[in-house]
């Protein structure tokens, strides 16, 4: 008699339970970085990078696709697969490159909280340190979980951002055509246009997310026969913070770019895109999203580095152990967060600049990180028949190899001047 | 006799008999079947393709190794699985260090040289998890091996001896045949085991369910994390389930089961022995967060006419858990409850003295009592044990003070 009940609540416990890494991961994704890039891209660029969401988050899909596959599969980090198939000297390299990128983003997540309170004209030099203990104390104190959700919900200010969209009259017509048609190629030649693009990639597809969402799939014990609603979590994710992406893109290229605003130098000129939405509230709006999204993210970055980093080094790691069981982990931990908020500290530091540039360097990452997970998940040994169909591996490795022209092409350009 | 690491033998040049370099060392391999730690052979990538450099042909190994016979003479590599692959099978890859209790990843592995006759043998000593393997491994080649040296012996080793470590292999074959059988970790504390096991793998984790003793498996699996519990469970064979879920507690065994999907549980329940399956299925009728639910079936009770002699007699045929040895139980006709003797007043009555002279007042509850009331009685009259009574008064079973605990810590 107590079996029948159970069932259905199982199965409905079992989809909430799953569906959770894929989203979560995707809305972080829409950080402090994230959010500065879109509005830079929008602003600069109006309509004419729109043609890069459809390819990207095709791309992102793929590959936080793979990253859960993995963890289903194979029950262990992406650092621990690293270690174990590559040794001790290409890990301890990528960890390196790593923790230098994410340190750049966790630097960014504090500008955006910086950059969120000066709007209010809250000075960065008392914000920023509170914000780095509260960061500091929530994850370490274990109240993770429940301020999870509270982030989680307050990702709904996302959809302000379609909605301030829609009310901005932007051309549909053209939106719409430079998503979809291909772009010219005289573009390819300007350094500004490359490195927006390389950015664009690198802060939709940022390299901690694979490590994080496949940490994530391992952390809830999501198993192969689980493994289809994962799949259905990390798409939906992903679609929802493309279709933020591109509506950010939209709203700051028809309140901005229309009226010549093609720089964006601080919060306040970002916060513009909100005009149509809110009036003069749109500082507010702004400066709330941001807030939490920067602090998201800011909670989830060094954790999630110093997990990598211990894990993949053969590092004693863990929450659950006292601080001379894992000493190597809290101090990492800890001085990611010290650090980072330090360098915003740095007096007229352009803080819309450090959030772009951060994810220009996940952008050159990338791709390395993303020849680890494709020679990984193609290995029988590892994954069995769980491995990448043939398309699939076409798809992705033409991804990683686009990824590298474009450095390439970049790194050119700006040689050239 | 010295030491030698397994990253300086690795890559390091080959010269046979005739002092020709004929390759280089790619791995080094010991035959747990013929002896548990020395290296049996070198395989050397050489350019007629990878050879095995027997240990008996070895004359000298380290940063350069010298073979005492002609490269034509060594025998080309066919794997197998009866060989552990020192490289392969353990650099970089997780180990269960018994010692230390816990999961660690090798940086590298000590192997000690000893001469013999005219050749060498190399045995596996330690494993190197500490920083000084790594900054070796990440230093080589880079740095003048004399600097690097004198720079590692600064440096605190961190190894494990080889008989505290327990390998990670999930092929139940090779496991057979590399004699893995996780010994060092079934001597552990069944906490200690849980918390070990937690660490692991999924694939991992069933490979240790599979191998160890069922009893160790079962005291284990009450540890773990419920969710982590129902995943083994799930991946295990259903005989084997069957088997460990039999050695549990059966308030454990119906709280287990009853996390299972019905499909899983049902297959178990029908391989268990009878007895065993139906003091379970009598508790997986309960609701889960009341006095039947956390219960135990596993009592002692004997009958009001018994003496103290019989007591004792029924503590020593008693198999359940040690927590249910505090009270003894009284039952009068029909099962009917009637009184309960603490262990302590039978070890100070003498042995011919009725039960019911020296039983005390006791508390029980009903069945559906629900789980904050029970902690409340247990709180109140200070318990260790709280009998289960039906409606007719008859002892349904008993819940002890650590399912309590459990029960308050785990909500």
């Amino acid at each position: 008699m107590k079996f029948l009940p159970r069932t259905w609540r199982t199965r409905l416990l079992l989809v909430l339970a799953v569906v959770g890494p894929g989203f979560i991961t995707a809305n972080v994704d829409n950080d402090a970085g994230g959010i500065a890039t879109y509005s830079v891209a929008g602003a600069q660029f109006g309509y004419s990078l729109l043609w890069t969401m459809i390819p990207i988050t095709i791309a992102l899909v793929i590959v936080q696709e793979m990253s859960s596959r993995m963890g289903a599969v194979t029950g262990k980090g992406l650092s621990d697969l690293i270690r174990e198939e590559f040794g001790l000297r290409v890990t301890f390299l990528l960890m390196v490159a790593l923790v230098i990128t994410n340190f750049g983003n966790i630097i960014s997540e504090f500008a955006g909280v910086a950059s969120s309170f000066e709007l209010f004209g809250i000075s960065k030099y008392i914000v920023v340190p509170v914000a780095a203990l509260v960061v500091w104390a929530i994850v370490v104190h274990g109240t993770y979980a429940i301020v999870e959700k509270v982030f989680l919900s307050a990702s709904a200010f996302y959809v302000a951002y379609i909605v301030s969209g829609v009310l901005a009259h932007p051309d549909w017509k053209a939106a719409a055509l430079s998503t979809v048609t291909r772009p010219e190629s005289a573009g390819f030649r300007n350094y500004g246009y490359l490195s927006m693009i390389i950015t664009l990639t690198g802060t939709t597809i940022a390299p901690w997310m694979q490590f994080y969402l496949q940490a994530s799939i391992v952390e809830k014990g999501v198993t192969v026969k689980q493994y289809k609603a994962s799949r259905i979590d990390v798409i939906v994710g992903c679609v929802f913070a493309a279709v933020v992406a591109w509506f950010i893109v939209v709203a700051c290229a028809a309140t901005l770019h229309s009226i010549g605003k093609y720089n964006i130098e601080t919060g306040a000129d970002a916060a513009q895109a909100f005009h149509p939405l809110a009036g003069d509230w749109a500082y507010l709006l702004f400066a709330a999203g941001l807030f939490n999204a920067s602090l998201f993210a800011a909670s989830i970055l060094p954790i999630s580095t110093a997990y990598a980093v211990c894990e993949g080094l053969g590092l004693e790691s863990g929450l659950d152990k006292r601080f001379e069981e894992a000493p190597a982990f809290y101090w990492l931990y800890s001085a990611l967060i010290v650090f980072g908020a330090a360098v915003v500290l740095v007096p007229r530091l352009p803080l819309f600049h450090v959030m772009v540039v951060s994810q220009l360097v996940n952008g050159i990452l990338l791709p390395f990180v993303l020849i680890f997970v494709l020679l990984l998940i193609n290995d029988r040994e590892l994954m069995g028949s769980y491995t990448n169909s043939r398309w699939y591996n076409v798809v992705s490795w033409f991804t990683v190899g686009i990824m590298i022209a474009l450095t390439v092409a970049m790194i050119i350009a700006q040689t050239r001047g | 006799m010295s030491l030698v690491a397994l990253s300086e033998l690795l890559g390091a040049t080959v010269r046979d008999a005739t002092g020709t370099v004929r390759g280089r060392v790619r791995e080094v391999a010991v035959a747990p079947q013929d002896h548990p730690t020395r290296v049996a052979f070198l395989i050397v990538r050489t350019a007629d393709g990878e050879r095995m450099l027997p240990l008996e042909s070895l004359r000298s190994a380290g940063a350069a190794v010298r073979a005492a016979t002609d490269a034509s003479n060594w025998e080309e590599f066919a794997p197998s699985d009866g060989v552990l692959l020192l490289k392969r099978d353990l650099l970089d890859q997780q180990i269960i260090d018994v010692h230390g209790r816990k999961v660690v990843r090798v940086n590298d592995v000590d192997l000690e040289s000893t001469p013999l006759n005219s050749h060498l043998i190399l045995n596996v000593v330690s494993v190197d998890v500490g920083a000084r393997g790594a900054i070796r491994r990440l230093s080589k080649g880079l740095v003048p091996s004399f600097t690097l040296r004198a720079l590692l012996e600064r440096i605190p080793p961190r190894v494990i001896p080889w008989q505290y470590v327990d390998l990670l292999e999930t092929d139940p074959a090779r496991r057979v045949k590399l004699k893995i059988a996780y010994e060092g970790l079934a001597k552990l504390h069944p906490a200690d085991i849980a918390d070990i096991v937690e660490d692991l793998a999924p694939a991992e984790r069933e490979a240790v369910f599979e191998t160890i003793d069922e009893e160790v498996a079962a005291e284990t699996l009450e540890e773990l994390d419920p969710d982590v519990k129902v995943a083994i469970v799930e991946s295990l064979d259903k005989d084997r389930a069957a088997d460990i879920v039999e050695e549990m507690d059966p308030d454990a065994a119906a709280d287990l089961l009853g996390d299972l999907q019905e499909e899983h549980s049902g297959q178990i329940l029908k391989e268990m022995e009878p007895e065993e399956r139906q003091e379970v299925t009598q508790l997986l009728e309960f609701g889960e967060h009341t006095a039947a639910g956390r219960m135990t079936t596993e009592y002692i009770a004997v009958p009001e006419t018994a003496v103290v002699d019989d007591a004792i007699e029924a503590l020593k045929a008693f198999e359940g858990s040690r927590e249910a040895l505090a009270t003894i139980y009284l039952l009068g006709p029909g099962h009917k409850l009637t009184g309960a003797v603490p262990l302590v007043k039978i070890a100070t009555s003498s042995p011919a003295i009725q039960l019911s002279e020296i039983s005390e007042p006791y508390v029980a509850c009903a069945p559906d009592t629900p789980e904050d009331e029970v902690a409340a009685l247990f709180d109140k009259y200070n318990l260790i044990t709280l009998a289960v009574v039906d409606e007719h008064g008859r002892l349904a079973g008993i819940i002890t003070a650590d399912d309590v605990i459990t029960m308050l810590r785990h909500g």
